[in-house]
Formats: C-alpha cells, sequence, structure tokens
C-alpha cells in the first residue's frame, strides 16, 4: 500500500528524510502516483498523467541518493506541470484542440531547471484554454474541480496545478501568471502562489503567451516550498531576452527573522473598492495579524490605478497576434470564450497601445514612489472566494459581473496590475468563507524582493486561521 | 460610449481581420467596449512627457556582477 502520509508533508519537511534515505524517492512517488489516480476522475486536474515515467525518474533519484549524490530540496520530489510548459517528448496541449497532438522537442528553461534539481514530472496539469481565462473549466479537456468545494472552480488559468497542491498530488506545481493565472488558482484552492519579478525566471518554453507580462510561477503547500522551487528555477536566461542579470539570493535566509521595523501599505483605493464582505473582513484580519507581528501599518494611495484598464489595450493586441496563426488555420477547434475574446484585439486602434504603454510607465513609477515609503503592499488576491463552475455572472455587493470569457477581468482585477508593473506578489491563505472556501491576501513587493515577500508571507503563514487546516478527500 | 457593428465590420473588411457572425461580433463587442471605456478615461491624461514603459532604464533591473 502506499504511504500516502508522505503526501501530507511539505517540501521542507520531507527533503531531509529524502536526503538521509529514511524516504525514498520511490515511495513518494508511489504514493503521488495512487493519490492522483483515485482524484483525477474528481477533480479533472490533469491533461497527461506521467505514471509510469514519474516512477522510473524515482528509481534512478533513489540510486543516486544511494551513491551519495543528493542533488537538493527537490530531490525525488513529485511535481505538476501546466500543460503550456513545454516538455520534450511529453504532448503539450496548451489547453487546446488545436496542440492537442503537440509534442515538443525541447524542454522549457524551468522544467529542465527542476529536473536538474531532482523534481520528478508527475503530469501535464489542465488549465483554461489556450491560458485565457480565470475559471479552468477546459471545453476540451473538462472543468477542473476545486478540492475546497467541488462544484466550484479552482481559479485559472493554472487550476490544474492549484487543485493538485490543494489535494495533497503534487508538492508543487508550475503554473503560470498573465493577468494572476498562479495567485488566483492560489488563492482558490487554499495554497501559495507566486508571481515573481518579470524577468526573474526564464519563460523560454512558456507556449502562445504574450512576453509582455506573462511568468512562470510556483503553487506549494507553504511560503517556504515557495522559496525553494524559486531557488532552483529563477535566474538569468541567455535564450531568453525578457531575463535580466540580477544575482539570485539565498530565498530561505530571512525566513523566521522578526517582522519588527517593517512597514505595510494598504492602498486606500482600488483594491479594497470591490470586495465582497467575507474576503474583506479575512484580508483586514491578516493586516491586524501583521501588526501584531510587529509591522507598522500605514495608508497609501495609488491614483493611477484608475487608469490601469487602459493596459487591456496592450493585452488584447498581443493576444491577437500570438493567436493570429493558430486563429488562421484552425479556428473552428476554439472554445468560444476564448475566440471571442481573442477577436476583440483586432479592434484595438495603434494610437491606444502607445498610450497604454505610457499609462503603463506612469503606473510602474507610481508604485515605485509608493514602495519608498513601504516595504510593501497588502491587498485582497481576488475579489471573491471561487465562484461555481457552472456560474456566468456574480454579483458583489449589488453589482453583476461576469465570470469568463469577453468582459470577465472582474476576478484577476487584483492580480493583473502587478503583471504590467512587473512587480513580485504572492498570495498566501488567510481564512475561509462561511461556506468552507479558502480566501487569499496578496503581498507585493519592490522588484527582485522576493526574499522579502518570503519572509512577510511566511511569518503570517504561522499565524493565519488556515495554519493546519487540510483538504481530505 | 462604444463601437457600433458596421464600423468593427468596416474595421474587419478594410484592413483584413478575421471575419465575424453577427452572433460572434456580439460576443465580442463587450471586451471591445471594455477596451473603449477603460481608454475614454485616459482622455484627461496629459501623457506628452510621459515616457513608453518600453523603454528600461537602469534602475529597473541589470546588474554588471550578476
Amino acid at each position: 500500500m502506499p504511504n500516502e502520509a508522505l503526501l501530507d508533508l511539505t517540501i521542507s519537511e520531507l527533503a531531509p528524510r529524502i536526503a538521509s534515505g529514511e524516504v525514498s524517492p520511490v515511495e513518494v512517488t508511489e504514493a503521488a502516483r495512487a493519490r492522483a489516480e483515485r482524484l483525477q476522475p474528481v477533480l479533472n486536474s490533469f491533461i497527461t498523467l506521467l505514471p509510469e515515467r514519474a516512477v522510473e525518474r524515482a528509481r534512478e533519484l533513489e540510486a543516486e541518493v544511494a551513491d551519495g549524490k543528493y542533488r537538493g530540496p527537490l530531490h525525488g520530489i513529485p511535481i505538476g506541470i501546466k500543460d503550456n510548459i513545454a516538455t520534450r517528448g511529453i504532448r503539450t496541449t496548451v489547453g487546446s484542440l488545436v496542440l492537442s497532438d503537440n509534442v515538443p522537442d525541447e524542454d522549457a528553461q524551468v522544467v529542465a531547471l527542476c529536473e536538474e534539481a531532482g523534481a520528478i514530472i508527475l503530469g501535464k496539469e489542465n488549465l483554461e484554454e489556450f491560458a485565457a481565462g480565470a475559471t479552468s473549466n477546459n471545453p476540451h479537456y473538462g472543468a477542473v474541480h476545486n478540492p475546497w468545494g467541488l462544484d466550484h472552480i479552482p481559479g485559472g488559468s493554472s487550476g490544474g496545478g492549484g487543485a493538485n497542491v490543494a489535494a495533497g498530488v503534487t508538492f508543487a506545481s508550475l503554473g503560470t501568471d498573465l493577468g494572476g493565472s498562479v495567485r488566483l488558482p492560489g488563492t482558490f484552492c487554499g495554497v501559495v502562489g507566486l508571481k515573481q519579478t518579470f524577468g526573474r525566471v526564464s519563460q523560454r518554453g512558456l507556449m502562445v503567451t504574450s512576453f509582455n507580462g506573462d511568468h512562470i510561477g510556483p503553487m506549494t503547500r507553504s511560503v517556504a516550498d515557495s522559496a525553494l522551487v524559486l531557488q532552483a528555477i529563477a535566474g538569468y536566461d541567455p535564450l531568453d531576452p525578457s531575463t535580466v542579470p540580477v544575482p539570485v539570493p539565498d530565498y530561505l535566509e530571512g525566513l523566521g527573522s522578526s517582522l519588527a521595523g517593517l512597514k505595510a501599505g494598504v492602498p486606500s483605493n482600488y483594491f479594497f473598492d470591490e470586495v465582497d464582505a467575507e474576503v474583506e473582513t479575512s484580508v483586514r484580519n491578516a493586516i491586524a495579524a501583521l501588526q501584531e507581528l510587529g509591522v507598522e501599518v500605514v495608508e497609501v494611495s495609488l491614483p493611477s490605478m484608475q487608469y490601469v484598464g487602459a493596459l487591456r489595450a496592450a493585452s488584447l493586441s498581443d493576444g491577437i497576434v500570438t493567436h493570429e496563426p493558430y486563429l488562421a488555420s484552425a479556428r473552428e477547434k476554439y472554445g468560444p470564450n476564448v475566440v471571442n475574446r481573442t477577436m476583440a484585439g483586432q479592434f484595438v486602434l495603434g494610437r491606444d497601445y502607445s498610450r497604454a504603454m505610457k499609462v503603463q510607465r506612469i503606473i510602474k513609477e507610481e508604485y515605485a514612489r509608493v514602495l519608498q515609503e513601504v516595504d510593501f503592499l497588502v491587498t485582497p488576491t481576488a475579489p471573491i472566494p471561487a465562484p461555481r463552475i457552472d456560474a456566468v455572472d456574480i454579483d458583489v455587493n449589488g453589482e453583476t459581473h461576469r465570470v469568463r470569457g469577453p468582459g470577465s477581468g472582474f476576478i484577476s482585477r487584483n492580480t493583473s496590475p502587478m503583471n504590467g508593473n512587473g512587480l513580485p506578489a504572492i498570495t498566501a491563505p488567510c481564512g475561509f468563507s462561511g461556506n468552507g472556501l479558502p480566501i487569499g491576501v496578496q503581498f507585493i513587493g519592490r522588484p527582485f524582493e522576493e526574499g522579502l515577500l518570503f519572509k512577510v508571507a511566511s511569518s503570517y503563514e504561522q499565524v493565519s486561521p488556515s495554519r493546519g487546516v487540510k483538504r481530505e478527500l | 460610449m462604444g463601437i457600433s457593428n458596421e464600423t468593427m465590420r468596416a474595421i474587419i473588411r478594410e484592413y483584413g481581420g478575421f471575419e465575424l457572425s453577427d452572433e460572434e461580433l456580439e460576443q465580442v463587442k463587450p471586451e471591445v467596449d471594455s477596451y473603449i471605456e477603460a481608454m475614454a478615461e485616459t482622455a484627461e491624461l496629459d501623457l506628452s512627457d510621459t515616457m513608453s514603459s518600453r523603454l528600461l532604464r537602469a534602475a529597473e533591473g541589470g546588474s554588471q556582477d550578476a
């Protein structure tokens, strides 16, 4: 019988046991495989499961430990990879029918780095079609279900990864975040989701995307695990011009140290303007908890956020250009939500694109100014807990918002600005709604200060009402 | 504020865009209207002296000792 109790551990807890030989990578992988196969009919979190490949790789890694070759904390750890990240010799569909038979001949840089660090790929995870949306209700591969409420979305677009990490199927999953697609599954599934600084991690091998704001980032069950995964994948990639040659620090260094002396900014506008009452209460409680941990909290104003919608001109334009070859050759294979949303890009004026780039500059400069006054910002990650899978619209404080398809930017209103300004942001669980759905708090930092975010989120994690609450399926 | 179906059809026709049925036009419109509305908000901004975010400043990354 596989030892499923191992799957309740975090990477930080499990790694020393693998290093010492007390636990074998094969034992862990067999347990993860069994849970993945048991839960796939429930969560629909994978598009392609790789059980035999994973166990075979675990045997090699087991032998390495026996030979004294321990690669580090990801050695022998089963992880998931979102199915828009290229994997050599393994089908990579991008959640689409158009690329249903696509088998890349090269690994994405992050995949190569994870495998080099000893991680074991358990499978390719389900997502929104072409990663273009926040529901992970895929018209071709089926809806991903949220482990905390099976009738609810896990968030998206990296929903399979969020569901897998929350359900203890994988210890970490690599997702992609162009508007919140790591942080939204993070908040809706009650796990930690990181979108690091733009340029910190190579995007090479991230398929059918806009290079103006996409990020590959980890979802994990603890902040320390997020730091461990970023440690493995961060760094300059000479073959990806979006990466920046900034040295990679030791992300574990600050964990556990005092937060006294730090100053947090709580935005007085935009981020709390259209938020569900239970979400606001949970996030305000998280802010109070930070104060008890020694953080000084001040209100800050970000007036330029009233113009943030203009960045849509850029994302819509990028979207139509990215999809043009596929739309030209295989439009009939698209689901209606993505095709309709993408088609809007052909109506964007070049003048507006240029204005959007200037607005983006104004927003970036405003955040830079505010982050001189405070060390980090605190906001709700999403304005609501996870909506139901069948929801078309949702009502929040008397306003109706679309959940999917054209005009559905509401869910990502608090996350997408950080794709525009490039700043690092992490979501951590901060409690539950009345019907038991997770809620997340978002910490936003200065460029390349992921270490500070880990320190803050890790300290908060110790006092969060979500601490120790696990989902048994 | 918004864009008419006629204008959308003309753009597709004159600029070689992707054809859309009437039903598809209706589906696409909310996204287009949302973008037009967002751009209208910026009309009050004087952007003449604002640099584009396309320009990279030294302080935004990069290090000699990487």
